[in-house]
């Protein structure tokens, strides 16, 4: 369901002002400059856009007129019924299905125009399209004007309207024209209802609000019924009606008793008889007012018969709790009497409804399990049960006129060397100080205080640093604890040395050894020059630095000083060396198998056998290489040329890839 | 809280605020400036005129007018009447003898009475546009009218490949609003088809209508009956606007 908030309506501008705010918006807002000699695409689009922006903001005004109004399906019975009585609902019906077809017709102007639009090939048939276009629209809006002026006349009504809400307690005031219902009122709430010597003073519906028990009350006050029958009522009567028949309140039946409204008893009372089979299910209050005028003891026998009649009657609707008319002379004890009845009335209704349960279930109260028959009464020690009272300041502002009359003086409670000081304005600067400065005598040595303890504390915790909570360490303890941290730091130590150590590279950098002077030989000479056995530190030498082959390494380079070795050796196994010294150099290289070598899962007897099967396999495919022709290893391309790509408009790109 | 008649009750209460008056006549004076006071005082000007005239209208037919006397064809002052007047006679014969040709002409012609007698004649080169088409658009043989259409239910196109003459569907018009001349009041009413485009038999054949067509619009709605007592339900009617420039077709009855 929609949110309706009848005071945030928009204006609705009457015919003529809304073609006005349409048509200057169009001429503000698009552009206005367009010449003959363009192209004609940008006249027709120039031209377009003026259509279809004035299309465009008629459509947002009337659909916004169409929303905010309240659809009288969806707003509450009490309203729609108050609503239709004010307005008359078919007409209301009316004048939006009015503004609704004006819509749809504008939309479909637009579009046939712009259709037209689209074949002109003028600037002066463009323009004369584009006029034609917004020439109609502006008809359409003549033709709505009368509903547009009769819903800004709903519009200003219904925000006007007091917002009641049917579902609160509430209290109905009725009875005939005059009797003083709206002075009543006025006593009891802070609504200012004028009130006139005349009948039919009020002439709608008026709402007040009061308190009760910390609840706030709906007080409803409605213009005064005539004793007619339900057809002939006017509007304003019928308004009364709709109340009393939609809100579920306690009324208040007023009754003048002297006379002075111009009704008398036996009127009133007809009157009340013919409504009340709306008082069914509310509690009912009759009241007889102005007893200062006339006070009940001076009324004659049947004005009493007829006030006894009116209150059986009410007996007999109340749902059987016994029920008084009340005397009343806007005293606010009586309010007090109907307002618990009514709170009474809407709790027994709650308990009857299906929804108690939830209510039920959310309530548990625990009782204590009695463990033997002693009987344990509260115990109230008696100096609480013998003190009065105490006098709330609630109570007294109740007692001054309520809130909004009465504001407590906070100042009440001051202790000061003299009583009279207690009402005097405390100045802010005095003397070009600041008083809040002298508030204490002895600020100044506080402050001292103050700033000495909070860096004290500071210092503290500098000293302290990181402790184990609470508790501190003892001699053997903080010997522990440098140990194991000395410890740590010498782990931390030989981890890094071992990352950098020889075996990641030469131990000697290449920066010092450019000469290459440094080998193992010369390590060798050295040693054993010195006297000591150099074949485990050579060895130790080799196997940390260099790769596989060292064997190799070490055969060829011996070889490498003979003479007297054969050319060919000497080049094979220069390039044996020099393939070895690649291999071992690089030693992150991956090897691939000679192809001889036998793999045992391949199925070949021995590396002979697969050196022919390789040689067959060559020979097989041998014919055909040489003839160039394309086997199942070569690149296929299946289509030369595939639709897609070949086929289809396109802008200004082109057609290597699609 | 306000409620209600606040507005009022307020002014009641208290009345007016000291300088109400004064604000009030300074708002109205400002709505004569700026443009919207140029439409405002245009739009008095209009009403005053008319008034004016209205008010002469008035003064009229109350004042006294001396009586015009017009003179007959052929009268003869006082003095000159006993002679005879062969002259006249041939004079009469001569003009009887001239209106039947005319007539006749008009007949033979098959020339009605019409509202618009004479219309602007409408180049080729502005009723269609040249469609070029082929692979390379250098054949320009088909065409493309420029101006509103009607081209009946039952139409269904040539086969694109083969029509000359393009009518397009945004330009093809079903309704038109007709006037009925004595009555002044304008109905929207179908168009049943073409009689006559005054532009050439080649634009009646195509349904093209422009100023001054005559056309033939469905009139059951208006509930004419001949004096044999059937039911008239077509009727001829001339176009009196460009329907290109306004987007719809008004036309007058031809009663």
């Amino acid at each position: 369901m929609v949110k309706y908030n009848f005071k945030k309506i928009t204006v609705v501008p009457n015919g003529k002002q809304f073609v006005d705010i349409v048509l200057s918006r169009t001429q503000r807002q698009t552009p206005t400059v367009v010449h003959k000699g363009d192209r004609i695409c940008k006249l027709r689009s120039f031209y377009m856009r003026k259509v279809k922006f004035t299309e465009s903001n008629f459509n947002e005004k009337l659909s916004a007129i169409i929303d905010e109004f309240p659809r009288l399906k969806e707003i509450q019975p009490f309203y729609e019924d108050l609503l239709h009585v004010l307005y008359n609902k078919d007409h209301y019906k009316l004048a939006l299905g009015q503004v609704n077809t004006a819509k749809n017709k504008i939309s479909k102007i637009a579009m046939d125009y712009v259709k037209l639009l689209k074949h002109g090939d003028s600037l002066y048939r463009c323009k004369c399209l584009k006029v034609a276009a917004l020439g109609r629209m502006c008809t359409v809006m003549k033709g709505i004007g009368p509903s547009l002026a009769y819903l800004e006349q709903v519009r200003q009504h219904i925000a006007r309207l007091p917002s009641i809400d049917p579902n609160t307690r509430t209290l109905l005031i009725c009875g005939c024209p005059n009797v003083g219902k709206s002075s009543f009122m006025n006593k009891v709430t802070r609504a200012d209802v004028a009130v006139q010597p005349y009948a039919f003073t009020t002439k709608s519906l008026f709402l007040g609000h009061t308190d009760y028990k910390c609840l706030r009350y709906q007080v409803i006050d409605t213009p005064g019924l005539l004793d007619r029958e339900i057809e002939d009522r006017n509007i304003i009567e019928l308004c009364s009606i709709t109340a009393l028949a939609h809100i579920r309140a306690a009324v208040l039946f007023f009754l003048d008793i002297s006379g002075s409204c111009g009704y008398t008893i036996a009127q009133q009372a007809s009157l009340f008889h013919n409504i009340k089979s709306v008082f069914k299910n509310k509690p009912l209050v009759i009241v007889c007012n102005k007893t200062d005028l006339m006070p009940m003891e001076n009324l004659s026998e049947e004005d009493r018969k007829l006030i006894e009649e009116m209150k059986d009657e009410a007996m007999k609707t109340e749902m059987g709790a016994s029920e008084e008319a009340v005397i009343l002379e806007m005293s606010t004890l009586t309010e007090e009497g109907v307002m618990s009845r009514l709170l009474d009335q809407r709790v027994a209704a709650k308990m009857k409804s299906k929804k108690i349960g939830d209510h039920l279930n959310r309530f548990h109260v625990a009782m204590p399990k009695s463990r033997d028959d002693q009987e344990r009464l509260p115990c109230i020690p008696q100096v609480a049960g013998e003190k009065e009272k105490r006098k709330t300041e609630k109570d007294l502002e109740d007692e001054n006129g309520g809130a909004g009359v009465y504001s407590a003086s906070l100042k009440k409670n001051y202790i000061l060397a003299k009583e009279e000081w207690k009402d005097d304005i405390i100045p802010e600067i005095c003397d070009c100080h600041n008083v809040a400065d002298f508030v204490d005598s002895d600020i100044l040595n506080r402050l001292e205080e103050l700033t000495s303890e909070e860096s004290l504390r500071k210092a503290e915790e500098e000293e302290v640093g990181f402790e184990i909570e609470g508790e501190e360490l003892t001699e053997k303890e903080k010997n522990d604890l440098a140990a194991i941290r000395k410890k740590k730091a010498l782990l931390i130590e030989e981890s890094r040395l071992k990352k950098s150590n020889a075996q990641n590279r030469a131990a000697v950098p290449r920066k010092f050894d450019k000469d290459k002077k440094f080998t193992r030989k010369r390590m060798g000479r050295e040693l054993s020059s010195l006297g000591l056995d150099p074949s485990s530190a050579l060895n130790r030498a080799r196997s940390k630095s260099r790769g596989r082959k060292r064997e190799r390494y070490d055969d060829l380079s011996n070889d490498a000083m003979d003479v007297d070795v054969n050319d060919d050796e000497q080049h094979k196994k220069k390039k044996m060396c020099l393939r070895s010294k690649s291999r071992s150099l690089s030693r992150s290289r991956s090897v691939s198998r000679p192809p001889h070598e036998v793999v045992p899962g391949e199925g070949f007897k021995d590396s002979s056998q697969k050196i022919k099967a390789i040689k067959i396999g060559h020979k097989s495919h041998r014919k055909r290489d040489k003839a160039a022709r394309r086997g199942e290893a070569d690149r296929v391309i299946p289509s030369l040329k595939p639709k897609h790509l070949f086929s289809g408009k396109r802008g200004n790109g082109k057609n290597q890839r699609r | 809280m306000p409620q209600g008649d606040y507005i009022d009750l307020h002014r009641k209460r208290n009345g007016y605020r000291l300088d109400h008056f004064e604000r009030k006549r300074k708002k109205e004076a400002r709505e004569s400036l700026g443009i919207k006071g140029k439409m405002i005082a245009k739009k008095n000007y209009a009403e005053k005129a008319l008034m004016k005239k209205t008010l002469k209208m008035h003064e009229e037919s109350s004042s006294r007018r001396k009586a015009d006397e017009n003179v007959q064809e052929g009268a003869v002052p006082a003095y000159l009447l006993d002679r005879e007047d062969t002259t006249r006679a041939k004079v009469c014969l001569f003009f009887l003898f001239n209106n039947t040709i005319k007539q006749k002409r008009k007949e033979k012609a098959g020339k009605w009475e019409v509202p618009l007698p004479k219309v602007r004649p409408v180049a080729e080169d502005e009723m269609f546009r040249v469609i070029r088409s082929g692979k390379r658009k250098t054949k320009q043989w088909k065409r493309m009218v420029t101006k509103a259409t009607f081209v009946g239910p039952a139409f269904t196109r040539k086969p694109p490949k083969y029509e000359r003459f393009i009518r397009p569907s945004g330009l093809r018009f079903t309704k038109a609003h007709v006037t009925h001349p004595e009555l002044k009041c304008t109905f929207c009413l179908e168009i049943i088809g073409i009689k006559k485009n005054p532009n050439g038999p080649m634009y009646t054949s195509l349904g093209v209508m422009t100023r001054g067509t005559i056309i033939e619009v469905n009139v059951s709605e208006l509930g004419l009956v001949t004096p044999a007592g059937k039911v008239v339900w077509g009727k001829y009617a001339q176009v009196t606007n460009n329907p290109e420039n306004d987007g719809c077709i008004n036309a007058v009855l031809l009663v």
